[in-house]
C-alpha cells in the first residue's frame, strides 16, 4: 500500500513542469558541456598549431633565414659556429624547444642539439613535399625515432616545419620543435575562455526561466483546481435540482398513479363489478402500471434512490431497466463493494449513468454488461457492449463523458474508453 | 699579383716553421680546459684555449706584443673553416688583447687555429689546439 503512495508520488513529482524543466534543462546542460568541451578542444588545438605554425614561419623567414651564411648548407663548422653565435638566442624563444635545419638529402646541417649535426636521417614524404613545394606542416614527434634521442623521455613534441632558403639558394627544412604540454595548456586558455560563455550563459537562462516556470505551473494548478471545484460544485447542484424533483414526483405524482393503478385493480376484481366493466377496467390498470414503471426508471435514471455501497447494485439494476424495452439484454455485476466510500459510489454510477445510456441509444447493442467490483484500494467500473464501436482518435461529439473526466481526476480516477469501429466499447473507470 | 702573396705566404709558412723548431709550443690542461701557448715570426706570444662552456666551447685567443697601439688582424677558424675574424689593437700594460668566441663542438676532435697578423710589419702569429 505504501509503495503504491510512494510509486503515485514518484509519478506526481516526475510529471511535474519544474521537474521536467529542470530534467531537460540538466540534459541540454550535459550536451552543451560535452560539445563545448569537444568544440573548445578541437578549436584549441586548431588554435595551439596555428600559433606554433606561425611562430616557426616568422622564425624561419625573420630569424633564421636572413642569417644562414654562405657555407651552412654544406656543414662548413665556422658557418655553423657563426649560425650559433648568431641567432641561437633568437630561435630558443617561448615554447620552442629544439630547432633542426635539413639538407634535402636528410642531413642535420645545424640544430641547438650540436651533437646532431652532421647526422643523416632520411625524411619522410611530408617533409620532402614541404621542401619541394613550401608551406608548413606539423605532426606529433615521434620520440623512438633516432633524430630524437636527446630528448627527455616521458614528454611529447610537436614538430613544425617549413621551407628556408640558404645564399646559395639551397632549399633547406627549417625545424622547430614545442612541447605538446605547451600546447595542451595553450588548448586549457582556450577552453577556460570558452566555459563561461556557453555554461554561464544556460545556467543564468535557467536560473531564470525556474522561477517564472514555478509560478505559472503554481497558477496553472491553482486555475485547475478551481475549475474542478466549480465543476463539481456545478454537478452538485445539478444532483440537488434532480433530486428535489424525483422527490416531488416520487412523492407526488408516483404515489398517486400508485394509488390509481392499485383502486383500478382492486375495482375490476370486485365481485360486484360487472364483468364487462372489469374486463375494460383492467388493461387501465396494467397500462397504468407500466406506465408507472416507466415513470421510475425516468426517476432513477434522474437520481437513484439510493447511492450507498449496499445499495448500489439496486440503483444500476434500476439503470439498466431501460434496456429490456430497447431489446437489449443487460447484465450488472457487483463484487465486494461493501467498503467503497460514498464518493466512489457516486461516481462510479454516475459514469455507469452515462455509459449505459450512450450503449442504450447510440451503439446498437444487443447485450450490455455493468460490472463493478473493489481491486485493492480502487473501485472499478467496466461497462462493455457489443455495439458499432467508434474510433477512439476522432474527437467524440458528447460532452458526457468528457466533462466527467476532470472531476474524475479530482477524485484520483482515471477513465478509459476502449472501442474499435465494429468491435463494441467497453468504458473502464478507477477510482479510489 | 699573385706572385707576392705566394711569397708572403711561403715565407710565413717557413719562418712559422722554424719558429716551431726553434721554440715549440707548449700544452697544458686545466680540468676540462685545452690551452697552448706560442711564439710569433717576432718577438710576440700567443695563446689559444678551448674549454666547455654551456653546451659550447669557448675559444679563447691572446697575443701579447708587450707594446700597446699595434693593430692585429685576426682570424679563427675551426676544422679549418672561417669561424670569426676582426681587427684589433694592443692595450693595457701588457700591451695585449684578448679575443673569445664560442663555437659548437662538433663530433670527433675540433680543431682550432687563431691567425693574428700585424698591419704594420706584418709579424705572424699562428696558434692551433686540438679539443
Amino acid at each position: 500500500m505504501s509503495s503504491a503512495v510512494d510509486s503515485g508520488g514518484a509519478v506526481r513529482f516526475a510529471k511535474n513542469p519544474v521537474v521536467q524543466f529542470l530534467a531537460a534543462g540538466l540534459l541540454v546542460l550535459v550536451v552543451v558541456v560535452i560539445g563545448t568541451v569537444q568544440l573548445s578542444s578541437r578549436a584549441a588545438d586548431e588554435e595551439a598549431l596555428n600559433d606554433a605554425q606561425s611562430t616557426t614561419e616568422l622564425l624561419a623567414r625573420s630569424v633564421a633565414q636572413p642569417a644562414i651564411p654562405r657555407g651552412l648548407a654544406a656543414g662548413n663548422p665556422g658557418a655553423v659556429d657563426r649560425f650559433d653565435r648568431t641567432v641561437l638566442r633568437r630561435l630558443l624563444v617561448g615554447e620552442v624547444r629544439r630547432i633542426k635545419i635539413w639538407t634535402a638529402q636528410g642531413r642535420i646541417v645545424y640544430s641547438d642539439e650540436t651533437r646532431l649535426i652532421g647526422d643523416r636521417f632520411p625524411l619522410g614524404p611530408e617533409e620532402l613535399d614541404v621542401l619541394r613545394n613550401g608551406g608548413t606542416e606539423a605532426e606529433i614527434s615521434d620520440l623512438s625515432e633516432p633524430e630524437n634521442r636527446f630528448e627527455p623521455a616521458g614528454q611529447s613534441l610537436v614538430e613544425v616545419y617549413t621551407r628556408v632558403k640558404s645564399p646559395e639558394g639551397e632549399p633547406l627544412l627549417f625545424e622547430a620543435y614545442y612541447s605538446a604540454t605547451d600546447i595542451a595548456r595553450r588548448r586549457e586558455q582556450v577552453y577556460d575562455a570558452f566555459q563561461p560563455i556557453a555554461l554561464g550563459g544556460l545556467l543564468v537562462l535557467v536560473a531564470v526561466t525556474t522561477p517564472l516556470l514555478w509560478a505559472l505551473t503554481r497558477r496553472l494548478d491553482r486555475t485547475g483546481r478551481d475549475r474542478a471545484r466549480l465543476l463539481e460544485r456545478a454537478a452538485d447542484a445539478s444532483e440537488s435540482e434532480r433530486r428535489r424533483i424525483a422527490r416531488d414526483l416520487h412523492d407526488g405524482v408516483v404515489q398517486d398513479l400508485a394509488g390509481t393503478a392499485f383502486a383500478l385493480s382492486a375495482t375490476a376484481r370486485d365481485p360486484g363489478t360487472d364483468t364487462e366493466t372489469a374486463r375494460r377496467l383492467e388493461p387501465m390498470a396494467s397500462s397504468l402500471r407500466a406506465s408507472l414503471r416507466s415513470l421510475r426508471s425516468l426517476l432513477v435514471e434522474i437520481y437513484p434512490p439510493d447511492l450507498r455501497a449496499d445499495g448500489l447494485e439496486a440503483a444500476l439494476e434500476d439503470l439498466v431497466a431501460p434496456a429490456a424495452a430497447a431489446g437489449v439484454t443487460a447484465r450488472v455485476e457487483v463484487y465486494d463493494v461493501a467498503h467503497a466510500s460514498a464518493d466512489a459510489v457516486r461516481l462510479v454510477w454516475r459514469v455507469a449513468q452515462e455509459a449505459v445510456r450512450n450503449a442504450l441509444r447510440h451503439s446498437g447493442a444487443s447485450h450490455v454488461t455493468v460490472q463493478v467490483q473493489q481491486a485493492g484500494d480502487r473501485l472499478t467500473l467496466d461497462v462493455t457492449d457489443d455495439g458499432a464501436g467508434f474510433d477512439p482518435r476522432k474527437p467524440a461529439s458528447g460532452l458526457g463523458l468528457r466533462s466527467q473526466r476532470d472531476l474524475i481526476a479530482e477524485a484520483g480516477g482515471r477513465l478509459d474508453v476502449r472501442s474499435t469501429p465494429g468491435g463494441g466499447t467497453t468504458v473502464h473507470l478507477e477510482v479510489r | 699579383m699573385n706572385v707576392p702573396l705566394a711569397r708572403t705566404v711561403a715565407g710565413a709558412a717557413v719562418a712559422t716553421a722554424l719558429l716551431s723548431l726553434v721554440a715549440p709550443p707548449a700544452l697544458a690542461r686545466n680540468g676540462d680546459d685545452r690551452e697552448r701557448r706560442g711564439s710569433c715570426s717576432g718577438s710576440t706570444d700567443w695563446k689559444v684555449k678551448v674549454g666547455p662552456e654551456d653546451g659550447r666551447l669557448e675559444v679563447e685567443g691572446e697575443i701579447d706584443s708587450s707594446r700597446r697601439g699595434q693593430t692585429w688582424r685576426w682570424r679563427l677558424y675551426h676544422n679549418g673553416s672561417l669561424s670569426a675574424h676582426g681587427l684589433r689593437t694592443t692595450s693595457g700594460s701588457s700591451g695585449s688583447f684578448e679575443v673569445r668566441r664560442t663555437s659548437v663542438d662538433l663530433r670527433g676532435t675540433d680543431r682550432f687555429t687563431l691567425r693574428a697578423r700585424n698591419t704594420r710589419n706584418n709579424e705572424l702569429c699562428v696558434g692551433t689546439v686540438n679539443y
